[in-house]
């Protein structure tokens, strides 16, 4: 909560202390040394090969920060978010190719027209919630592969589809890859700034509260079904628009890779190895997943080994890190936090209601 | 349509809605005894066929007996991945992460298939293979009807498995009500891990069926857990006959539909009728109360 | 004000044929602390669930305040000026105390919860019911991490929040120690002064009985006494429900 140094009553709040500045310090200047190593990054990139490897992962990292929006938020894991990025991508591409768009205004109509698409796709799977909600998702982005794969007259079928150029021919492959890098980079920080002001808004609020406990959220009013089928547009426009980016910076578009379960496992293992709840979490998730699956694909090639990589590496965080990275870090340095509510005289009734201290996620768990 | 194209199409597709069947029974024991989506079972599929294949090539013996191998292997293969790693996850976030760890152990499956077999795609040769005969004018396969035969020998196995037993008795009270269950003494636990290597034999004898009149390679997996899931969402997460009645009815409409639409079309009757049943009856056709919340 | 509160007519539920409600007609009275009592399974929190939407009944009417809010979504009853707690008490886990309350901020229309941050006055008015109910110190704690009695306090405190006319609380006592009973009695009992009505299940007969001014007994789904308290303590229908004699 922001800025909450004084309660009304008098009673001070615990907020404000010099721990809290000292963190609040720590944060921004991390904050300000990562961007600059990301602005940086180009520059620094001794070849053209690590230059889009950078861009890929910077493309992963707007892809798992558009999935967060609604994995973070309401906590419905989706693995089928290749569908819209799949969409962004071949809206783009056939809006420029069949529709004469400018390929900047294909991307940006392109994510509209996924994020209308997404209403009716929203209003059906968002009915069930957990692995039913799963299971919705993943047969989204097998419908889209077997369409796209059949209706080879709009989408070029099993052979692909040519993407054309936003920049001419004149600008060579390594400017090519550093202006894709920076417009990921500034998509991504687009993103980042809406989920921001979301999760301080009251919206926000709302559409945690649906993440941790649904059905109380709506007995407390929130009318839970509008604000998931909202968070849900907003998440499928900026992951179509990711789609879309990627699309003009990759030139080519093919069914399989664009609607592959593989680029929706990519989202929700980069969003929940960073870390779902918090802001940069997908994106330091895309860093570490990104880069470790470049090295696998480069170190074992054609082979399906990276497969198990990945695998392995989702199975790891889902069984020993499902609350992410930063959550880890964050609770290790509030270890060292001074302990402010031992301030407080107690009254008997706390001291009592102490001592009942039971396990409720347990019992809860069993009332379902 | 002619009448014996018709007659064909109605056959093949009720071998079919057998096999899918079966599968789809595993799946739904899965999610009865402790509420996890598996997504790995069509994985498990896929080896199984692969295993069946290898068996075949290595020996030269029919594919069949490689049965004996498998199904003891995958039922403790499911008891020890219940035990040691789903066992593990938190009660309060189970369903979903489940759902993320098998699918992590599918990945992983189809990838160590893909490093150790490569991608090609392989098929078993037996000498009779080829042979089909005719009903009324319809040409069935025999490898087939066989196929058929086993996931129909193992449901009615599973069935009285499931009725005539104490223990498919404890594993019925386990899906119905957990903590009823616990309350008469059944170590819900055990009887967890039991249910779900039983689910995993299912895809054993599955994939050897399978493995008999089809190519198989790494990926084919995803072909098969798009339709499964469909089919436990329609069914009902949780009811066995609402799972069998719906993999039967979807079989046999994706066979009726392969002809005039081509098979990748008719493969859509499947998610169209997921995303119908989600409009209709969200809870699916067959579910009680346990599918409501999941 | 109307002297008519939460009315249910004909109202039943069943599940795989056991009737958990069945045919239940119920008028709690406005204005006062209704309980509403029976012995374990004979449907009081199906009952509950059903009226605040949570549950569809299979038939039956519910109404509030003469308006029929039958089969309205949850979201609706709390608008409506329900607001109830749950079995067990629920928070949400991993959200601060004060962001626990801001949940019921109404209104809740989406218009008005997109236009930017939070209302000072909302703040105010969530530490000023965390402190009521003697947990404003905790404003920064994650839920999850005070005791079970706290929980329990916020989770009346965050249903106040949405300032309902009618709080339904399901089991208060349940699981918490006698002298914090003793503050949720005198809770209740401040707020019922104030105008709001309560309907109450509660097993504790000692909380029920020194609280409420009217007591309905269910059993088997349905009623089978009603009265103020010292009525129905001595009527023999409901010694039979609970002892079956």
């Amino acid at each position: 909560m922001r800025s909450a140094s004084k309660a009304p009553d008098g009673t001070t709040g615990t907020s404000g202390t010099t721990f809290d500045r000292v963190l609040l310090g720590g944060k921004v200047l991390l904050l300000l040394a990562g961007l600059a190593l990301v602005l940086a990054f180009p520059g620094l990139a001794p070849d053209a090969f690590i230059l889009s490897v950078g861009v890929t992962i910077a493309s992963y990292a707007a892809l798992a920060v558009g999935w967060n929006f609604v994995g973070g938020f309401t906590g419905y894991i989706s693995l089928g978010h290749a569908a819209y990025s799949g969409l962004g991508g071949y809206a783009t591409a056939l809006l420029i190719i069949d529709g004469g768009l400018n390929p900047w205004l294909a991307l940006g109509v392109g994510a509209l027209g996924v994020a209308v698409v997404a209403v009716p796709i929203g209003v059906a799977s968002l009915r069930v919630r957990g692995a039913s909600f799963v299971i919705v998702s993943i047969a989204m982005v097998l419908i889209l592969l077997l369409v796209s794969q059949s209706w080879a007259d709009v989408t070029g079928g099993s052979s692909g589809l040519r993407v054309p150029r936003p920049f001419s021919d004149d600008v060579l492959r390594p400017e090519q890859h550093e202006r894709f890098f920076y417009l990921h980079v500034a998509l991504v920080a687009v993103a980042l700034l809406v989920w921001w002001a979301i999760d301080r808004s009251r919206f926000g609020i709302g559409l945690k509260a649906i993440r941790e406990d649904e059905d109380k959220a709506q007995s407390l009013g929130v009318p839970t079904f509008k604000y998931k089928l909202v968070v849900f547009v907003i998440s499928a426009f900026f992951t179509a628009l990711a789609g879309g980016m990627y699309a003009l910076w990759f030139g080519y578009l093919d069914p399989i890779f664009q609607f592959s379960i593989l680029i929706g496992s990519y989202m929700v293992l980069m969003s929940l190895l960073g870390g779902i709840r918090s802001l940069f979490g997908p994106v330091v998730g895309a860093v570490i997943v990104g880069y470790s699956l470049e090295y696998f694909k480069n170190q074992y090639g054609d082979s399906q080994f990276h497969l198990v990589a990945l695998g392995l590496m989702l199975g790891l965080v889902v069984l020993f890190m499902p609350d992410g990275v930063l959550p880890a870090i964050g609770q290790l340095v509030n270890r060292f936090r001074p302990t402010a509510t031992s301030i407080r005289e107690e009254s008997a009734a706390d001291l009592l209601a102490r001592t009942t201290k039971t396990e409720p996620r347990q019992a809860e768990e069993v009332s379902r | 349509m002619s009448g014996s194209l018709l007659l064909q199409s109605l056959i093949l597709g009720i071998l079919l809605g057998g096999l899918y069947a079966l599968l789809a029974a595993g799946l739904t024991l899965y999610f009865g005894v402790m509420r996890v989506v598996m997504i790995a079972h069509s994985a498990f599929l896929i080896l199984a066929a692969y295993l069946a294949w290898y068996f075949n090539r290595e020996t030269g013996i029919d594919p069949l007996l490689s049965l004996l191998v498998t199904v003891p292997l995958f039922f403790v293969a499911g008891v020890a991945m219940q035990r040691l790693l789903l066992s593990r996850l938190r009660p309060a976030t189970l369903t979903m992460m489940s759902v993320l760890l098998t699918f992590a152990i599918a990945l992983t499956i189809e990838g160590l298939l893909g490093y150790v077999f490569t991608g090609t795609q392989r098929r078993i040769q037996l000498d009779y293979s080829g042979s089909s005969f005719e009903v009324a004018g319809a040409n069935i396969a025999v490898v087939k009807l066989i196929a058929f035969g086993l996931a129909a020998l193992s449901l009615l196995g599973l069935y009285l498995l499931m009725k005539k037993t104490r223990f498919g008795q404890a594993l019925r009270a386990t899906i119905q009500h957990p903590e009823a269950a616990r309350l008469l003494g059944i170590s819900t636990d055990r009887i967890a891990g039991y249910g779900f290597g039983i689910g995993l034999a299912t895809a054993a004898v599955g994939g050897t069926a399978l493995a008999l009149d089809s190519t198989i390679y790494p990926s084919l997996h995803w072909h098969w857990i798009g339709p499964l899931m469909a089919i436990i969402v329609i069914g009902g997460l949780g009811s066995i006959p609402g799972a069998a009645i719906a993999a039967m009815l979807l079989g046999v409409t994706q066979s009726l539909l392969q002809v005039p639409m081509g098979t990748t079309w008719a493969q859509t009757v499947f998610y169209i009728a997921l995303f119908a049943t989600l409009m209709v009856r969200p809870q699916g056709f067959f579910g009680g109360r346990l599918a409501q919340r999941f | 004000m109307s002297t008519r509160s939460l009315e249910t007519e004909g109202l039943t539920k069943s599940f795989g044929g056991v009737h958990a409600v069945n045919g239940a007609s119920v008028a709690f009275q406005d204005g006062k602390i209704n309980a509403l009592i029976g012995p374990n399974g004979s449907g009081k929190t199906t009952f509950f669930n059903c009226v605040t939407g949570m549950i569809r009944a299979d038939s039956g009417r519910v109404s509030y305040r003469g308006d029929d809010v039958t089969g309205a979504a949850p979201h609706r009853i709390a608008a409506a000026g329900i607001g109830r707690s749950f079995q067990l008490c629920r928070v949400f886990p991993r959200m601060t105390v004060l962001d626990n309350m801001l949940v019921g901020v109404r209104p809740q229309g989406l218009l008005h919860r997109l236009r930017g941050g939070h209302n000072a006055g909302d703040i105010a008015r969530a530490r000023q019911l965390l402190g009521r109910v003697g947990i404003d110190h905790l404003e920064r704690s994650e839920a999850r991490d005070i005791s079970y009695g706290q929980q329990k306090l916020l989770e009346l405190a965050g249903v106040l929040m949405t300032d309902p006319e009618t709080i339904m609380l399901d089991e208060p006592a349940g699981g918490v120690n006698p002298a914090l009973i003793g503050r949720l009695g005198t809770l209740v009992r401040e707020l019922n002064a104030e105008g709001r009505t309560f309907i109450i299940v509660e097993h504790n007969m000692e909380m029920v009985m020194s609280l409420s001014h009217h007591v309905v007994v269910f059993d088997r789904g349905a009623p089978i006494a009603e009265g103020d308290p010292a009525t129905v303590q001595n009527d023999p229908r409901v010694l039979e429900a609970y002892l079956g004699v």
